[in-house]
């Protein structure tokens, strides 16, 4: 989908190896693009590993735990390590998001900002009802 | 061989805690014209370091900006033992407090909260009313730049609030439009951030990421509409500083605090009085840890309450999906809409009290899949990963429900046999249960929220529970008239230690199901003005 990038940290068979396993957790659709094809092995895990380098081992750990193994390891492994689990499934979403191009497919433009005017008179009917209904509080006692 | 302890300057008042309580204090004394120094174990939080405006944001929020300190392990945090608990306390450490991080919901208790026991027979009264604080809810209103909207029926009329309400957005209108077709309570939310520039304040720009720290300054956390203040008229700002003892003289009068620097170096603060305003696991963790000869079970522990009665509110979130477009990932986050139509005690449910409910966006697609955490994994991984987040991005909201939790002295805070903070320090451990008042108080109102959701037109739902929700840290140090049942008086001043003072979140004495920092920062004003008023800091005889 876009430039690779720069493969840090992890040799070209663990890329290979995480690829063929974020793709089982994400795999194509007719909309979108798998992990592999958004680039999640070759760049992105680079950059969610270094937002969340707390989660290094236990990715490394899972990793070596599937390594072998047939595709339906990586459920046996939500099932037996779940912490191991979690921290490659964390990474594989987290680096999916970060790739613009799946933010714009999924139609997710980023905490973006905007500015507001008063919102209070598109909504005072609904309030006026409120209103009518009177207090439900109940005081203090004396 | 025994480090060398550095001695510092003497002082009127120490306050141990910088953030929302701690925050009133140092200002407010400092305005008086008293000496002061705020011991901070933690550091400022520059606007600049938010991740919000980041596209990380959603994959950091979940560790270096996380509210639990067990996960954040930052180096200001100290650990806590929570294996036996149902909640995990949430915190943040550093100038500010837990407001750089809180949601900014801005809520006042409503008078029944005040008075449990005689109006619910449960629990007790508080040795004060809604009226004796609403004064101080006014001012805090006012330092605290909350924009809402007055005339709310679910409570007494009062002074409005100083800005005008953030936008309900489309996610508000749509819940506010399923409360209205079942005849039912809402109120645009109260929300301690600027909807208009304000004091130093800016003016929101609705990103939604206030729960890790507002990158535009416009969310009200005390580092900003406190400190600057404070700072100006003279008080010290000691950070890095984690307090390990209240030191007492012969008499049982608070002389100080031992505390270690970022250096490792123990130094003595001696100060003629001390406030404590450390919040709830972190102030009883203190008077714990402040044993003595005179006070073998703990500081100001006469009555056994320290550390009892921990208040922390359960909470359900109910997410719901809808079939369009609602922008919901828009801010602010900040609450959109209240709803306290099952707030006030019904006994005909089963059970007494009852909870709060509130409108947040659901964030980006990390967001949405969190909603969907509990659902077995083959159902939202593999073939069924891009539906998870196609069908909630944008289209769904949650209403989160806070339950009152009553107190009870088996829920406590004691200090770790083994477990200790990077200073050797031991730290708290916590037991909790949620009560079956409180479940059967969750279990209500989660189903009458999904009723809610439907009249809205969700097409489907969502529930969670889960254990990272003990944000509001209440009741370790309660207040009374009575020293057999209370730690400290109506005053925050404690029964055994005339010149000991806290004024935290502690003190309360039932939890109401209200986000409590605006009562905590009222409370707290009202706390320090006294000593300010009585000018008890000068009857010390020393």
């Amino acid at each position: 989908m876009s430039d690779p990038g720069v493969a840090e940290g992890m040799t070209a068979s663990e890329r290979a190896a995480f690829g063929e396993i974020a793709d089982i957790l994400v795999p194509q659709t007719e909309a979108m693009p798998s992990a592999t094809g958004a680039d999640v092995a070759s760049r992105w895990i680079d950059v969610a590993l270094s937002h969340r380098p707390d989660l290094r081992s236990a990715f490394g750990d899972a990793l070596a735990a599937l390594a072998g193994r047939g595709p339906d390891a990586v459920w046996t492994l939500a099932r037996e390590a779940p912490e191991k689990f979690q921290a490659l499934a964390t990474l594989t979403a987290g680096a999916y998001y970060l790739n613009p191009e799946v933010r714009a497919l999924v139609g997710y433009p980023g905490q973006t900002t905007r500015d507001f005017d008063d919102e209070v008179p598109s909504y005072s009917d609904l309030l006026e009802h409120v209103v009518s209904r009177g207090p439900r509080y109940r005081p203090t006692p004396r | 061989m025994t480090p060398p302890r550095h001695i510092d300057d003497a002082v009127d008042v120490i306050v141990i805690g910088a953030g929302a309580s701690g925050s009133v204090a140092v200002r407010e004394l400092a305005r008086a014209g008293m000496s002061v120094v705020c011991l901070e174990q933690g550091e400022w939080t520059h606007r600049a370091d938010f991740p919000g405006e980041r596209p990380e944001w959603e994959l950091v929020a979940q560790h270096r900006w996380h509210a639990n300190p067990n996960v954040r392990a930052g180096p200001a945090d100290y650990p806590i033992n929570a294996t036996d608990s149902d909640v995990d306390p949430l915190m943040y450490a550093g100038v500010g407090g837990s407001t750089v991080l809180y949601a900014a919901n801005w809520v006042r208790f409503v008078p029944a909260d005040f008075r449990v026991r005689t109006l619910d027979g449960v629990a007790d009264d508080w040795p004060l009313t809604y009226e004796d604080l609403a004064p101080y809810y006014e001012r805090t209103e006012r330092d605290m730049a909350v924009s809402g909207l007055a005339g709310d029926p679910a409570y007494p009329p009062g002074a409005p609030p100083p800005l005008p309400p953030l936008p309900i957005g489309k996610i508000g209108r749509k819940g506010a439009q399923g409360l209205d077709r079942l005849g039912w309570h809402w109120w645009p939310g109260s929300n301690a951030i600027a909807a208009r520039a304000y004091r130093g304040l800016q003016p929101c720009v609705r990103q939604g990421t206030c729960m890790t720290g507002c990158p535009h300054g416009a969310k009200a956390s005390t580092d900003l509409t406190h400190w600057p203040d404070a700072l100006h008229h003279g008080a010290t700002l000691v950070t890095g500083a984690r307090v390990r003892e209240i030191t007492v003289d012969r008499r049982g009068r608070a002389t100080g605090a031992l505390y270690v620097d970022r250096a490792g170096r123990e130094h003595f603060q001696a100060g003629a009085s001390v406030v404590v305003a450390a919040n709830g696991v972190g102030t009883a963790r203190l008077l714990l840890l402040s044993r003595s000869q005179l006070f073998p079970d703990g500081l100001a522990n006469g009555s056994g309450l320290v550390g009892r009665r921990l208040m922390m509110h359960p909470f359900a979130a109910v997410i719901g999906h809808y079939d369009e477009p609602l922008e919901s990932w828009m801010g602010p986050a900040g609450q959109t809409i209240q709803s306290m139509q099952f707030y006030e005690t019904d006994t005909s449910r089963g059970f007494v009290r009852g909870a709060k409910w509130n409108i947040l966006p659901t964030g980006g697609p990390l967001g949405v899949r969190w909603a969907e955490g509990d659902r077995p994994v083959g159902e939202t991984w593999g073939s069924n990963f891009h539906e998870v987040v196609a069908r909630g991005l944008g289209r769904s909201f949650q209403w989160g429900v806070m339950a009152e939790e009553l107190p009870d002295e088996a829920n406590r805070i004691t200090l770790d046999a083994t477990l200790t903070d990077s200073d050797g320090i031991p730290a708290p451990r916590v037991v909790y249960r949620t009560s079956a008042n409180s479940q059967a108080i969750l279990d209500y109102h989660v189903a009458r929220v999904r009723e809610a959701h439907e009249a809205a037109g969700a097409v489907a739902m969502t529930t969670r529970t889960m254990r990272d929700c003990g944000w509001h840290l209440l009741g370790t140090a309660r207040m009374g008239e009575d020293p057999q049942s209370s730690v400290v008086d109506p005053w925050g001043r404690a029964h055994e230690v005339p010149n000991l003072y806290v004024i935290d979140g502690s003190i309360f004495v039932t939890s109401s199901a209200m986000n409590p920092t605006a009562t905590i920062m009222a409370l707290a004003l009202r706390c320090v003005e006294r000593i300010i008023d009585e000018r008890r800091i000068h009857e010390d005889p020393r």
